[in-house]
């Protein structure tokens, strides 16, 4: 995978989060995630489908940072990761899965998005289908913190080792 | 006017109440995806819709609606996470009269509702 793809997703959090929730988050490294534990106490998960590129995003919040993206969203303060909370996660998910969508679209890579499915509790798993390696960055928002994993797999595209793409800094 | 605002994220239908509240259409009816909204159109004068939902997505409701000739008029605004050309472009030619890429602002949804209704 090209890093220039990841900057799509990049690019998509830091606009959903600007309009949004009014500050843009920082991005703190990138790594490869080895396994399908969580590391946040809340995520959602998005599937990709299309003939050239398929895989997923999620993205993963520990609670505090979901209750202050719920409040900021809808000025409603919450305690616990209750239903509103989740549909909250679910949507932020599927507005950064879309945008990520329509940057891909205009290389000609289209594919469509599934609806977001939320999934919640200490160490849960998230699921990316396929043996397609995990890309792992981690984001500081407003003094929280939360992660974005990619999975994402382009047939017919050169494509660089992805140890090396790791090693990146960028 | 009555505004009917279909969203699969109860949340998205929350804040684009809320927009739409602050701008003076207070007269708001909710739907969850396509089918719902099918049922909601009574009276409907305005119809905001979400594309990617569960059981009926927003397309395939667009569609139902124009071909029932007592909705063939009412204005719609697609409001969706999918900015893909292809996609906007499917979504006019289906009837939607303009559309709006999540994430947007208050400001941007409000000018875009009154882009569409007769003032
Ligand atoms: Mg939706």
């Amino acid at each position: 995978m090209d890093v220039k793809y990841i900057n799509h997703f990049i690019s998509a959090v830091n606009n959903t989060f600007t309009t949004m929730l009014g500050s843009s988050p920082e991005r703190q490294g990138l790594s490869l995630k080895q396994h399908h534990v969580a590391q946040g106490d809340i995520s959602s998960i998005i599937g990709f489908a299309g003939k050239l590129a398929h895989g997923s995003v999620a993205l993963s919040f520990p609670q505090e940072t979901a209750l202050k993206i719920h409040a900021v969203m809808t000025g409603e303060t919450l305690d616990k990761l209750n239903k509103d909370v989740q549909d909250t996660v679910g949507e932020i998910v599927n507005i950064i899965a879309g945008g990520a969508k329509t940057e891909f679209d205009q290389e000609g890579l289209s594919f469509h998005i599934s609806i977001p499915t939320v999934v919640v509790g200490k160490d849960h798993t998230i699921i990316h289908k396929g043996s397609t390696p995990i890309v792992l960055l981690p984001f500081t928002w407003e003094g929280c913190s939360f992660v974005m994993e990619i999975s994402l797999k382009l047939e017919g595209t050169p494509r660089r080792p992805i140890r090396q793409l790791a090693g990146e800094a960028f | 006017m009555k505004v009917l605002v279909v969203d699969d994220s109860a949340t998205m239908r929350r804040i684009i109440i809320k927009n739409l509240n602050d701008a003076g259409f207070s007269d708001t009816v909710e739907a969850e995806n396509g089918i719902e909204a099918i049922s909601r159109m009574a009276g409907v004068e305005l119809v905001l819709t979400d594309w990617n939902m569960p059981v009926m997505d927003g397309l395939s409701f667009v569609k139902e609606i124009r071909r029932n000739t007592a909705y063939a008029n009412v204005p719609i605004v697609m409001i969706t996470s999918i900015g893909a050309k292809k996609e906007v472009v499917e979504a006019l030619k289906q009837g939607v009269n303009n559309y709006i890429v999540k994430p947007f602002t208050p400001a941007i949804l409000i000018e875009k509702v009154k882009s569409v209704i007769p003032n």
